[in-house]
């Protein structure tokens, strides 16, 4: 058949139009630069939050005993890592580990003559690498020494809030190993801002010798925390390093809370894109049934050249195909533009992201990711969407009787 | 045999509660190369006609063969690749695709008949010469007048090799000259292609380059006559000779 005059008549059709064609173009494109962008910013931000968590929270595997609850902060001898160092350093000796150091967490409330707050105390080891974007995140002061005795390393935003500064006192108050309130003073040594509000918020670090001392938990730790050359290496970290009495966890099990609300945040998300795609689609359907009754005598004659119906129907399609793919190429162009500005000057979204607890740790910007494959599936799913607009105009014209259609004026 | 036969062929439109019979008991035969014109008042049948010849719509009753072959009942896609095969259509608007050339125009019942591109491309250039349009070829049709619209339908309508050509009052919308070349060009390319002509109209002008005239009244044939072209009307002047492009036809 005469497939390359049915192209070539669907696309002078579409010139000869030309506001038309230009409008239902915008539409289109409009809806794949707004697919781009919306899918670019999600998937970013979720990205990211999982990056941050890990970086600053979880790290890539922890080696916990199995009694550890982690809602609890349990300080109970027999929830903690007997031996934290010696299973750090084996970890260390593991080739697709980076990094692995112990931690002991607390709850704690610090306080000021006038104010107090609750906090989550990371008893570290400060010569680690593990912290060193703790370390480069310090803006104020100095980072921690090993051997520091009364020092702290509180973030920036906290102190804002209670109205202290590098040098001042703090007072912090922990419940220890056997269940008695503790109270101790610190001088706050340095000011830290990852540019995380809740992080900046809520975290405060001290050496871990001197939060075992005043935990009263002995050499123990909370967890030892595994950073690896690349997260895909979990599994294997994981299984080497399981042992009696441990419970090796990945970042998937950490971030459980964090991927699950991401995959709800993306199935709404999902309904987003079908509801960009469903207007794209009306646009193109009305503009396709308006071309289809401006040219009914012209599907007469065409009938009467003896097309058949399917290939009426055929023409039009091509003709929705060629709009569909004009305006998904000039919408991934202007998407493209859109998602490489969001992508490094990114979008402000303020401290909106304090909420919802330590789970999604999210900074005062949104920056949106370029992703090709996921990209690339918008534009054909909105391909497809424009050919299944186009299916009922198609249809229409196709259903035409010869001797009606020439008779229209 | 002839090109088509009519027998007993009625055609009634219901609109509502009315119901109006355009056509009734009409039985006729075309014989190859005629040039035949069906007159009669206005509403009296005559595009009905040529629509049911044209196996563009279906009789209520009665049979119409072509070339022989019962095509009465034939469904919708057969009834296309018969039209597509054996009858060109020349209407009274100047039925061209409009984001088409002249060229294209014609080119493209060959293309809808798969006819290989150097058979294409002669007869086009064939036709558009024979219709005095060569130099235009590549004119949209806006860009040329109603009488070389006209023109570029009929070498489009003769493009496939038709059996049988109709023509739904092809001069009603051109002036007296335009209307005047239009049908010495259809009767030029009757005489060379042998293809039959078949073409309604109220214009006696136009009536007196036939050599058979049909009449309806109400949807009946009340007379059915050869004639000879009369002296004094528009066919006997001496034009067709000089007209534009009367050159003989190499694959009639
Ligand atoms: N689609 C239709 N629906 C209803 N009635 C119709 C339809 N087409 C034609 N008719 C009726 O059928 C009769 C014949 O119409 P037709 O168009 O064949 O006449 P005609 O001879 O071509 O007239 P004209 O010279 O005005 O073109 C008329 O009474 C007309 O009103
Ligand atoms: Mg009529």
């Amino acid at each position: 058949m005469a497939w390359r005059r049915l192209w070539v008549i669907g696309a002078r059709d579409l010139m000869r139009n030309r506001r038309r064609t230009a409008l239902s173009l915008i539409a289109v494109a409009l809806g794949m630069a707004l697919l781009m962008v919306l899918n670019g910013l999600v998937q970013g931000a979720l990205e990211d939050a999982l990056q941050y968590s890990i970086r600053y929270q979880t790290g890539h595997v922890q080696v916990r005993k199995d009694s550890y609850e982690e809602e609890k902060l349990s300080l109970k001898w027999k929830d903690l890592l007997e031996e934290p160092e010696a299973l750090a350093a084996r970890a260390q000796a593991l080739p697709e580990v980076k990094y692995a150091a112990p931690v002991l967490w607390l709850n704690g409330i610090v306080n000021t003559s006038d104010d107090s707050a609750g906090v989550r105390v990371f008893g570290i080891d400060v010569s680690s690498p593990v912290y060193q974007p703790i370390r480069d995140a310090t803006t104020a002061g100095a980072f921690l020494t090993a051997d520091d005795r009364n020092g702290i390393l509180i973030g920036k935003r906290l102190a804002d809030e209670l109205g202290v500064d590098v040098g001042r006192k703090i007072v912090l108050d922990i419940v220890d190993a056997s269940g008695r309130a503790q109270e101790s003073t610190f001088i706050i040594r340095g000011l830290f801002t990852t540019g995380l509000p809740f992080y900046d918020q809520n975290s405060i670090f001290l050496p871990i010798a001197k939060a075992q001392a005043f935990a009263g938990t002995g050499d123990r730790a909370s967890a030892v925390v595994v950073m690896l050359r690349h997260a895909d290496q979990a599994d294997k970290v994981t299984a080497a390093l399981q042992g009696p009495g441990l419970k090796v966890l990945t970042w998937k099990d950490l971030n459980a809370i964090l991927l699950a609300t991401a995959r709800v945040g993306l199935s709404f998300y999902y309904i987003l894109d079908l509801i960009v795609m469903l207007i794209v689609a009306v646009i193109i359907a009305n503009t396709l049934l308006m071309a289809v009754f401006e040219r009914v005598r012209e599907i007469g004659i065409l009938s009467a050249l003896g097309m058949r119906s399917a290939q009426i129907r055929i023409m039009f399609l091509l003709e929705a195909i060629l709009l569909g793919m004009a305006g998904i190429l000039a919408g991934a162009m202007v998407g493209s533009i859109g998602v490489a500005y969001l992508a490094h000057v990114g979008l402000a979204i303020g401290d909106v992201a304090t909420v919802g607890g330590g789970a999604y740790l999210m900074g005062t910007r949104m920056y949106a990711r370029f992703m090709p494959g996921l990209f690339a599936g918008l534009g054909a799913a909105t391909l497809f969407v424009v050919v299944l607009a186009a299916l009922y105009p198609a249809w229409f014209a196709s259903r035409l009787e010869p001797v009606e259609a020439l008779r229209a004026l | 045999m002839p090109v088509i036969r009519l027998e007993g062929v009625t055609k009634t439109y219901i609109t509502g509660e009315v119901t109006a019979t355009a056509l009734s008991q009409i039985t006729l035969d075309i014989e190859v190369g005629e040039f035949t014109a069906i007159v009669g008042p206005s509403g009296s049948g005559k595009t009905t006609l040529l629509q049911l010849m044209g196996c563009l719509d279906r009789p209520d009753s009665g049979v119409i063969q072509i070339n022989g072959r019962d095509v009465t009942r034939l469904e919708a896609d057969q009834r296309a690749d018969l039209r597509r095969e054996q009858i060109g259509f020349i209407f009274q608007f100047f039925a061209l695709i409009p984001v088409l050339s002249a060229y294209e125009n014609v080119e493209l019942p060959l293309l809808l008949n798969d006819v290989d591109a150097d058979e294409r491309r002669r007869r086009v250039t064939e036709l558009l010469d024979a219709v005095g349009l060569a130099d235009k070829a590549n004119r949209r049709p806006d860009q040329l007048s109603g009488g070389e619209q006209q023109r570029v339908a009929i070498a489009r309508a003769l493009a496939p090799r038709p059996s049988l050509v109709l023509a739904d009052e092809p001069t009603a919308n051109l002036d007296t000259e335009n209307g005047r070349q239009v049908m010495q060009i259809m009767q030029r390319l009757n005489e060379q292609t042998g293809t039959a002509f078949v073409f309604a109209t109220h214009d006696p002008r136009v009536v007196s380059f036939a050599r058979r005239v049909i009449r309806l009244r109400d949807g009946r044939v009340v007379d059915d006559g050869v004639q000879v072209p009369e002296a004094t009307s528009w066919a006997a002047d001496d034009y067709g000779m000089d007209s534009p492009g009367s050159c003989s036809l190499s694959f009639c």
